[in-house]
């Protein structure tokens, strides 16, 4: 019995070792891991926020009770993506916000990096533009990483879901950001369009190259 | 006949110093070519930065990466390729000047393949959202290394150092 006892130890010990082994090889094609971005999944339920528009009035997704889903938009006055991306983001809103899913754009820089993306210079875009949907500024910069958003543009559309704001899709609005009459693929849209026709969404995660967020605390 | 032997050493210099000034590349290129480009089986660390005239971090970054780029070069076998995700008709124009301005003497390629971006952003890494600057690392087409956000010049200089 002592010998068998004896032997277990024994085997236990060395697969032990060999695991330690194998774990402390150099992680080396891993260390891309490390800054795997974090925020909302596909699925996950996103929580509410409160921030202040360019009304200087302060906006919640709970002032919505009649939205069926959410376009949420981390844009911002400065990027040449997001400047290219203005037009688009307005005729989102002019096509969905009557379906039941409004653009509520979110600025996630802070202004003092980048002062075109002050509150003062948000509220002259927005009226130069026209923009129909709330323009708010992630003032605390608490709200963007939270959903995980990394650049500008950065699209997040939400669906309710007994109350709950649910994440369906993350990632860019179309394929061609340098030229809106050759796009080919209208992810955004595509999205909003099979939450409103009840179907599964075919793409629910894209990626496009964007301006990073500015954050003092991402400086190294 | 100390003359001739004079004018044959200098054009034997002059030759020679005319190889090795090889201008460097400033072309337009879709992934497919730039993963030809970057992933090649010549035992030489290849490091590849995202980058484009727009972009603050990236502008901010540059000069350490030109610097860190002439310390290694012809030193080792490493070669540091500038890739530019600017507008393809901006090549000649705003990046021309910017490389002029930040005294860029590495091969700059503009990856000109906007409409699959969905498919080679996460073709170089996984990890990576699109998000620039952004660097990476490859030798014999294997990824060493991959960074989003910006590098300081100690934190490039370790990367290189490790994996030469």
């Amino acid at each position: 019995m002592k010998k068998i006892t004896l032997l277990l130890i024994a085997i236990t010990a060395v697969a032990l070792s060999a695991f330690k082994l194998v774990d402390s090889t150099p992680k080396i094609a891993n260390t891309t891991e490390d800054v795997a971005p974090k925020g909302y999944a596909i699925g996950d339920e996103a929580s509410d926020f409160n921030l202040k528009n360019i009304d200087d009035k302060m906006v919640s997704l709970a002032n919505y009770p009649n939205a069926k889903g959410f376009i949420i938009t981390f844009t911002c006055n400065h990027c040449p993506y997001a400047v290219a991306y203005e037009q688009r983001i307005m005729d989102l809103d002019a096509k969905y916000a009557s379906l039941g899913y409004p653009v509520i754009a979110i600025s996630p820089n802070d202004p003092a990096l980048v002062p075109e993306d002050g509150m003062d210079e948000m509220k002259k875009l927005a009226s130069t533009k026209g923009y129909t949907f709330p323009y708010l500024l992630d003032e605390k910069q608490e709200v963007y990483p939270l959903f995980g958003a990394t650049k500008t543009p950065h699209i997040f559309i939400l669906h309710k879901e007994n109350g709950k704001n649910i994440v369906k899709y993350i990632g860019a609005i179309d394929n061609n950001y340098a030229n809106p009459d050759d796009v080919t693929e209208r992810y955004a849209e595509d999205a909003v369009n099979a939450l409103i026709a009840g179907t599964d969404i075919k793409v629910t995660t894209t990626k496009a190259i964007g301006c990073s967020i500015k954050d003092s605390r991402n400086k190294k | 006949m100390k003359l001739n032997a004079l004018i044959a050493f200098v054009f034997l210099l002059s030759s020679a110093t005319h190889r090795t000034a090889i201008p460097p590349v400033r072309a337009s290129v879709n992934y497919d070519q730039l993963k030809e480009i970057i992933e090649k089986n010549d035992n030489k660390l290849y490091v590849v930065n995202f980058w484009a005239t727009w972009c603050r971090p990236c502008i901010e970054e540059l000069p350490h990466f030109v610097e860190v780029s002439s310390a290694y070069e012809n030193q080792a076998p490493f070669q540091m390729i500038l890739v530019s995700l600017d507008k393809a008709e901006l090549l000649e124009t705003d990046v021309a000047q910017m490389i002029t301005k930040l005294h860029i003497d590495n091969d700059v390629y503009l990856l000109d393949d906007n409409k699959r971006m969905n498919y080679w952003i996460s073709a170089v890494d996984s990890t990576w959202s699109g998000a620039i600057p952004a660097t990476v690392f490859y030798k014999n087409g294997q990824k060493l290394h991959f960074t989003e956000g910006q590098l300081t010049k100690e934190e490039l200089t370790a990367i290189i150092q490790q994996h030469l």
